[in-house]
């Protein structure tokens, strides 16, 4: 059992409502995070999170990167006190 | 699929109509495709070392085969020049109701030569065009020229739109842009001051003619498929209601800001840190781009409550600030009050002019002040008073922005051509380099945000044709870190997203390039495509649309090699002028100075710069040593005859 | 342009003689007030999906979004007013078919009951234009006179219509919602009754704010 951190931006803090929580996960998997995240926040943030088509993450106009700023994918490990932030994925302007 | 282009030669009052035939279509697409071949075939029969603010450059305006078609994806007009700031190709997209309506009026393309006697604008109705005095227009600002012609032109047969330049444009400041329906501006290049230069004031057109359609069962069922994946995706949502304004906190988490001259990569002040502003702003939805399924564009009003700062602006309405609106305002000069940074896009906008040049020019100059490399008594010399230069004071600001728009004082007439030309004449005016502190790439100003942790933006900020730019091949697969992205353009490689190495980044450049090439041809907008509605690719899906508007049946592998065409036209514009691989380069501070801050502290460009770069002139089948392109390439892609120019100008390996 | 296409869109004929009783149009075309972005895509796609020969043209559509910038209106003080201009699809026989001196000028679509003009008997008298109380019977350019047909039931402006985002209103959202509906009268007045979702975003940040929730280095 391990405790991994969310902080959500723009569309994700709006669909949450908040800007950071914390999820208890029995496999230290990002599959698990996405899927806890998406229970308790509903459809729409399951839409944002996981490309139905897929079921990977959904990497069409997002970004979740890890602490170091590097793209976490499904299969990828978490380690116990870890922040994932979840952001919109735009560009330019 | 044929198209009309009107020829204006303003020094005799020619006015020609001409049919643009299928064959064109079939080898530059449209758009920004058959501009640049306009602007090419110009320049065969007209010195291309020409001064740009003469006579004999050319201003092309043109609309590609999608804008308008009922495909949902936007509409983008181009212009298309010699830019009288970098001295090389220029060119600058822009949306809003002009580049759709242009279609409804009799022609799609407008090639403009010549200089008036006098101030003049250029009036076309059905297909009927007349030059028109502007005595009354010139002088004003892009929102009252705007508001003049609609109200002078009527209703009838339809509204009027139009193209205007401002101040900054008759003044023929090289960082002027055109600005469309006095909201959106094709800033990039200095358009205004080539139209500026040639006494045309306005395009104004009405109209009520239509836009063949060849496949109309194909396309209404294309865009209905195209509608269901963009409303399918959640993260359009977002996109729907803030614009490209969401990336600030994409960026302030990552570190992509552009925060006093690239001194630093995030914004400091707690509000401005997200996007929450527009919450307190945002009023109305209206003024977006016509035949858009998104409509990303919203509009803010200040009721003078909001802020301290907020109450100097009350009442003040207009669009929404975008990105890059916010990244040169809060950005690169710091200004921490919302209120402020939306003043700054309007005045911006009114006075047509680009805010990337703009913003880097004072920001330079700032910094000089802050590092006290200058004085107060060399800055009243600039200004010829005494001047405050404040980080992120609005007064201070305006009064730089308005040195440069209406060319005040010695300031403005320095930084006329954005921060590189501004920084060497002034280094050399004053004995000193202060080269160190422009930030620029190729000549062009920085985009306002941190390139250093990115070697593809890096690269396209080298590279791209018109200057700094990170819109010609932008680098979405690296800075979103699309893995999924670079295995399908690479053949299951994923080295593209990895910001790590300098593999692939090179290559993606040239690819993404093609690409947007391309999109910037179909006449559409580049925002569908980057919400990625069928895995980023122009060439599969949107060509599906190209087909049922054009009747011009592609593969996808032909539409590449189209997009390839249109790069390497730009290319060999670029090096008819004598612009060779030393010109593919990017200021020091982005290639010496570390990274200061943020997730991707301590990269310097320098680390991968010169490997990104051969591999991009790998990819291109460009050589290496100069820079040049080869015969051989030119000739896979059927463009014999350009390689021929190229050869008499001794710019062929 | 003819009408051909027109004949092709609807799903059938049915002509009532005067006086005959004519079942009304149950489901009819609906705007939002102040959600539209006038992005033209319902001109666009109408003129498109109507014509013989597969030309667009704003002019030859059928329905109208006029954002009359210099028109102040009650949602909008400024002067940026919104005017919808869709057929009403009044009871049948409807004041525009009424008015019509020719016989067979005017028919029924048998799955819409919409009323439609049918062009090779028209005889571009114009009495409908006047004839119609919301000004909605509209002359192309051609002379051609054009009115909201329904598409046979599936009317290609509101399948084009883009959804909007939830809209804010004083810090409050609209639920996520389209401009234009093909709706029952009932049915759109609920829809256009719906409550702003209770969400106020402004308050909602700040209080996180002050209890620290989101720092400022976010």
């Amino acid at each position: 059992m391990i405790t991994v951190h969310a902080e959500f931006h723009s569309h994700f803090r709006e669909i949450a409502a908040t800007a950071r929580d914390s999820f208890e996960l029995e496999e230290p998997l990002v599959a698990e995070l996405a899927e806890r995240i998406s229970e308790r926040y509903g459809e729409k943030m399951r839409a944002m999170l996981i490309d139905p088509e897929t079921r990977e993450l959904n990497e069409r106009g997002t970004m979740f990167v890890d602490t170091s700023g590097r793209r976490i994918s499904m299969d990828d490990t978490l380690e116990d006190g870890e922040t994932i932030t979840f952001l919109v994925g735009i560009a330019g302007g | 699929m044929e198209s009309r282009l009107l020829r204006v030669n303003l020094s005799t009052g020619e006015l020609t109509g001409e049919v643009i035939p299928h064959s064109v279509f079939e080898r530059w697409i449209g758009g920004s495709g058959i501009n640049n071949w306009i602007l090419w075939e110009h320049f065969l029969t007209h010195d291309i070392n020409c001064d740009p603010r003469g006579p004999d450059n050319i201003f092309i305006f043109g609309v590609g085969p999608l804008a308008g078609s009922g495909a949902g994806s936007g509409v983008k007009g181009r212009i298309t020049f010699k830019s009288p700031c970098y001295n090389m190709f220029g060119d600058s997209a822009g949306g809003g109701k002009f580049p759709y309506m242009v279609r409804f009026s009799g022609y799609e393309y407008i090639a403009i030569t010549g200089r008036a006697p006098r101030p003049v604008y250029l009036h076309i109705c059905n297909g009927e065009v007349e030059l028109r005095d502007a005595a009354h227009l010139w002088g004003r600002d892009t929102a009252e020229t705007h508001a003049l012609l609609q109200q002078e032109l009527g209703d009838y047969p339809s509204k009027a739109h139009t193209l205007t330049i401002s101040q900054a444009g008759e003044k023929q400041v090289g960082i002027a842009g055109v600005v469309s329906d006095a909201l959106r501006i094709h800033a990039r290049g200095g358009g205004g001051a080539v139209l500026g230069s040639k006494n045309l004031k306005a395009i104004a057109v009405q109209g009520n003619g239509g836009i063949r359609i060849q496949r109309p069962d194909n396309m209404l069922a294309w865009s209905d498929d195209f509608r269901q994946r963009i409303d399918g995706n959640e993260a359009v949502y977002g996109f729907k209601r803030r614009g490209t304004l969401g990336a600030v906190e994409m960026y302030q988490h990552i570190g992509s800001h552009f925060w006093r001259n690239n001194q630093g990569n995030m914004f400091r002040g707690d509000e401005i840190r997200s996007d929450n502003w527009v919450k307190k702003y945002h009023k109305y939805s209206e003024v977006c781009s016509s035949d858009c399924f998104i409509a990303c564009d919203g509009k803010y009003k200040i009721d003078g409550s909001e802020s301290e700062a907020a109450k100097k602006y009350a009442g003040e309405t207009f669009r929404r600030p975008e990105y890059l609106t916010t990244g040169s305002a809060a950005g690169a000069l710091d200004v921490r009050d919302w209120a402020e940074v939306a003043h700054w896009g309007k005045l911006t906008n009114d006075y047509g002019i680009d805010n990337q040049d703009l913003s880097c020019s004072i920001a330079f100059l700032m910094e000089l002040r802050e590092r006290d490399l200058i004085s107060d008594r060399d800055v009243a010399e600039l200004f010829g008073h005494e001047q405050t230069l404040r980080w992120g004071n609005m007064d201070d600001i305006e009064a730089c922005v308005d040195a440069i728009v209406f060319q005040k004082n010695p300031f403005g007439e320095l930084f006329r051509d954005g921060p590189y030309y501004g920084a060497l004449k002034y280094s050399e005016m004053k004995g000193q380099n202060f080269m160190k502190y422009a930030t620029y790439g190729k000549g062009g100003a920085s985009f306002t945000e941190e390139m250093r942790p990115f070697p593809t933006w890096m690269n396209n900020m080298a590279v791209a044709s018109r200057g700094a730019d990170h819109l010609k091949g932008i680098g979405l697969i690296e800075k979103f870190q699309r893995k999924d992205l670079s295995r399908i353009y690479f053949d299951g490689r994923t080295e593209a997203a990895d910001l790590s190495t300098p593999e692939l980044k090179g290559a993606c450049t040239a690819l993404v390039e093609n690409q947007v090439a391309l999109l910037n041809s179909y006449g559409v907008c580049l925002f569908h495509w980057m919400l990625d509605p069928a895995g980023y690719t122009p060439q599969d899906y949107y060509g599906q649309a190209y087909a049922a508007a054009t009747g011009i049946d592609y593969t996808p592998e032909e539409l590449m090699l189209a997009g390839e065409r249109i790069c390497n036209l730009e290319k060999a514009f670029n090096s008819r002028v004598g612009m060779r691989r030393e010109h593919d380069t990017v200021c020091e501070r982005w290639m010496w100075e570390p990274n200061p801050e943020g997730m991707y502290e301590g990269k310097v460009a320098a680390d991968m710069f010169d490997t990104v770069l051969d591999e991009y002139y790998e990819w291109r089948g460009w050589d290496r040593e100069s820079g040049l392109q080869t015969r051989e390439r030119l000739k896979r892609l059927g463009m014999d005859d350009v390689a021929e120019v190229l050869a008499a100008d001794g710019a062929l390996i | 342009m003819s009408a051909v296409r027109q004949k092709e869109m609807v799903t059938g004929r049915i002509d009532y003689p005067r006086g005959a009783e004519v079942p009304n149009v149950v489901e009819k075309l609906f705007a939002l007030r102040n959600q539209c972005t006038e992005c033209n895509v319902c001109e666009v796609a109408c003129s498109l999906a109507h014509s013989p020969d597969g030309t667009i043209n704003p002019q030859y559509a059928r329905l109208r979004i006029d954002h009359a910038p210099h028109k102040p209106s009650r949602v909008n003080p400024l002067g940026i007013g919104f005017v919808a201009e869709i057929c009403h699809h009044c009871g049948n026989p409807p004041p525009c078919a009424d008015v019509c001196p020719v016989d067979g000028a005017f028919y029924y679509d048998p799955e819409t009951k919409a009323a439609i003009i049918d062009q090779d008997n028209c005889i571009q008298c114009m009495e409908c234009v006047p004839g119609c109380p919301f000004d909605v019977v509209f002359v192309a350019p051609s002379g051609e006179l054009l009115k909201c047909d329904l598409c046979g039931g599936d009317p290609v402006c509101v399948k084009a219509c883009a959804t909007r985002p939830e809209m804010l209103n004083e810090g409050k959202q609209y639920v996520r919602l389209p401009v234009l509906f093909h709706e029952e009268q009932a049915a759109f007045n609920a829809i256009s009754k719906q409550k702003p979702e209770a969400r106020d975003e402004v308050g909602m940040m700040q209080a996180m704010l002050e209890r620290g929730e989101i720092s400022s280095s976010a």
